[in-house]
């Protein structure tokens, strides 16, 4: 039913496309030429994107490099999710974003939108097992799900009052199938040709609705700039159309998605252990650049901590209470999304990331030395600099020694804390181990078993990391 | 010519006088016990004489350092001073002999050659010889402190502070270490003892002062002080600890 839907809607670009083609002919293709934009995009939205044997596919994906190709220009596609690639086209960390977004008045007031490339509309699924929930009538009294910001979540409120049930947001696709499979929500109100293709990928759900009349997708820019880009895109995008190619691309994804051939638990783990090794390696990248610099940090503001200075001793306790007290994810989003709107610099992921995490780090590093310091009796010091000892050989040689051995576990401890918390990089797009597990079963729809791979990753790595790191303090620590 | 030099010294711990104007010379050779309540401000005076505590007022000349002028350089000041504390504050992640070299070491006074065989030189004084590769952990308390004095002795101080030094020692082991004070008075070493032992102040002291309530009640020789002390606060104090 949805494909048919999608076919006749495919013809209606086709009266688009003219006035697209004529509005580009005051913006010369050449503009463009040779530059290298930055393209946000959702992580997946299939089909318009989504991955494949780890690649970005999809129809968004397809477009976007069909019409870069036609019109001289290089794209980098930045997974980002919805959510993040939206803020990051607003700090300027991407040039535009084409996450199969609906055009709103809300959003023109920020961005500046390509012409259409696609009518999209809503449409309501239910678990498969569901026999209850046949219309919105049906309703009454339950919760239903839908995504944060979306179309569907702007339908959904506009008749929860009429049939009476509550709507609740999540961030992305795979998720609310999930939510509504395991019977926390009864219903996802999804854009119909995300839900048709999940459906075909055996999902789970079914859909009990027809489609709403809904809005039509465009490509972003953040407003005022990039003009070219934009009027590269239409004049791409007509050419597209007039050739064929477009209806093409569209039928490549829309008209017979493969159903996907379930393979088994293990099947499933040499699929993704690739993807998965390689998030793996970031998040160890990010741990240990954090860690070393946290460790800097900590003795740093430790020793200013115990210093007789009180200028040193604010600063360390501004610092401690600045990171100690707000959350580790507001502090990811600020380095990554708010920074750059403040500075105009934009700042890459990873240079974020190792950033939040070493400065949130840093301040429990810091509590641990300063602790550690203080619970060596301070006889020892008094001893030391009775002999005529100076601070700092007095602290290198007698209170030191002693804090470390205390410090130790509390290091490893930090260590491990920090190892895990690189999982909530996700959220900015840091291509780290959760973040590889999240793309993995957005695409195959088995989160659980998705989940325990990577969770057991995770487990092995610490544990693995846990014991050598004992091992050590015993050793040197004896 | 006065060793140390003591007039007018005050020290608060906040709004808490705890010394109120002292005034104490003490002349080279000489072994003066202070002895008092507890809370009298017996070891904070003392540890005003090496300015582990700062001052709050007054002055504290030794060795001809003015201790309250902040350009002196306290560590080389403190290099003239040895100090014994109540609870030795060893320094546990070293063996003995580490203990008693780390100062002359780290203070490029001697060779590690040198350092070495003036700690085992040390340690023979002290009776413990053949404990040089001990750690603190192993040894008794009687043993801990004869290694703190050691450990002092070693960037050859001319001036010995003990503080309460066998207060927490058993009974059994407060005579070996007392030995050890006692032949460094025979030696004709300056010290200032903190001590709740009469009878060893009685016995080694050329002077004992008696503290109450942060000022210098009494002083005298031994047999005055506790032959015919004249302060009736001395005299109570006696009363109760003789």
């Amino acid at each position: 039913m949805a494909v048919t839907a999608l076919l006749a809607l495919g013809g209606g670009f086709v009266g688009v496309s003219a006035a697209a083609a004529s509005q580009s002919q005051t913006n010369p293709v050449s503009a463009v030429a040779g530059e290298t934009y930055v393209i946000g995009t959702d992580t997946t939205f299939a089909p318009f994107e989504y991955r494949e044997d780890g690649e970005l596919t999809g129809i968004d994906m397809d477009l976007i490099r069909d019409i870069a190709a036609s019109q001289g220009f290089t794209v980098e596609i930045k997974s980002l999710g919805f959510d993040a690639a939206l803020q990051a086209l607003q700090s300027n960390q991407v040039d535009g974003v084409i996450a199969g977004m609906s055009i709103t008045d809300e959003r023109k007031l920020v961005f500046d939108f390509s012409d259409p490339y696609f009518d999209s509309g809503v449409q309501m699924a239910v678990a498969d097992s569901n026999t209850q929930i046949t219309g919105y009538a049906d309703l009454a009294g339950e919760t239903v799900v839908a995504k944060r910001g979306s179309e569907g979540e702007t339908f959904a409120n506009s008749i929860k009052d009429e049939y009476d049930f509550t709507v609740k947001a999540l961030a992305d696709s795979a998720t609310m199938y999930d939510d509504v499979k395991a019977g926390n929500s009864v219903a996802v109100f999804d854009d119909y040709p995300v839900l048709a293709y999940g459906i075909n990928q055996n999902n789970g759900l079914k859909s009990v609705t027809e489609k709403e009349r809904g809005s039509s997708y465009g490509f972003a820019v953040n407003k005022g700039q990039n003009p070219e880009l934009v009027a590269a895109f239409n004049t791409g995008l007509a050419e597209l159309k007039s050739s064929g190619k477009y209806q093409t691309i569209l039928d490549k994804y829309l008209e017979q998605p493969a159903p996907a051939a379930a393979s088994g638990f293990f099947g499933l783990l040499t699929d993704s252990l690739p993807a998965l090794m390689k998030g793996l390696g970031l998040t160890l990248l990010a741990t240990g650049l954090s860690i070393l610099i946290a460790l800097v940090l900590g003795v740093l503001f430790g020793f200013f901590k115990v210093s007789e200075s009180r200028v040193l001793r604010g600063l360390a306790s501004i610092y401690v209470s600045i990171f100690r007290g707000t959350p580790l994810l507001v502090q990811a989003f600020f380095f990554y999304f708010g920074l750059p709107q403040l500075t105009g610099q934009s700042i890459d992921v990873l240079t974020a990331g190792v950033l939040t995490l070493s400065l949130n780090a840093g301040a429990y590093m810091t509590e641990i030395v300063r602790g550690g310091i203080q619970s060596v009796d301070p006889g020892q010091t008094e001893a030391g600099r009775s002999l005529g000892l100076g601070y700092v050989t007095t602290m290198r040689r007698v209170v030191l020694p002693q804090a470390v051995k205390i410090m130790t576990p509390s290091f490893i401890n930090q260590f491990v804390m920090t190892l895990k918390d690189t999982s909530l990089l996700a959220v900015i797009g840091f291509a780290e181990l959760t973040y590889q597990g999240q793309q993995i079963y957005a695409a195959n729809f088995r989160t659980g078993e998705t989940l325990l791979i990577v969770a057991a990753l995770y487990f092995i790595v610490i544990n693995l990391l846990t014991m050598l790191s004992n091992k050590l303090d015993k050793r040197f620590n004896k | 010519m006065s060793k140390i030099s003591v007039s007018g010294l005050r020290k608060s711990f906040g709004a808490n006088e705890v010394l109120k104007g002292l005034d104490v010379e003490i002349t080279e050779g000489e072994v003066v016990c202070v002895i008092g309540p507890s809370g009298s401000g017996k070891s904070t005076f003392l540890r005003c004489l090496n300015k582990l505590d700062e001052l709050s007022a007054g002055a504290v000349i030794v060795d001809g350092f003015d201790l309250s002028d902040k350009t002196v350089n306290l560590n080389e000041v403190r290099q003239h001073i040895g100090m014994v504390f109540q609870h030795f504050n060893l320094f546990p992640h070293m063996t003995v002999l580490q203990n008693i070299m780390l100062a002359p070491l780290e203070l490029k006074k001697e060779s590690a050659a040198n350092a070495r065989a003036t700690a085992l030189k040390l340690l023979d004084r002290v009776g413990l010889a053949d404990k040089a590769n001990a750690r603190p952990a192993q040894l008794s308390g009687g043993q801990k402190q004869r290694v703190a004095i050691a450990r002092s002795l070693a960037v050859n101080p001319d001036i010995m502070l003990f503080d309460e030094a066998t207060s927490a020692l058993d009974p059994e082991m407060v005579g070996e270490v007392l030995q050890v004070i006692r032949d460094l008075a025979a030696e004709g070493m300056t010290m200032v003892v903190v001590t709740h032992e009469m009878g060893f102040a009685r016995e080694v002291a050329d002077r004992v002062i008696f503290m109450a309530d942060g000022v210098i009640v009494e002083e005298g020789t031994p047999a005055e002080l506790f032959g015919n002390p004249q302060q009736e606060r001395t005299q109570d104090f006696l009363s109760k600890v003789l």
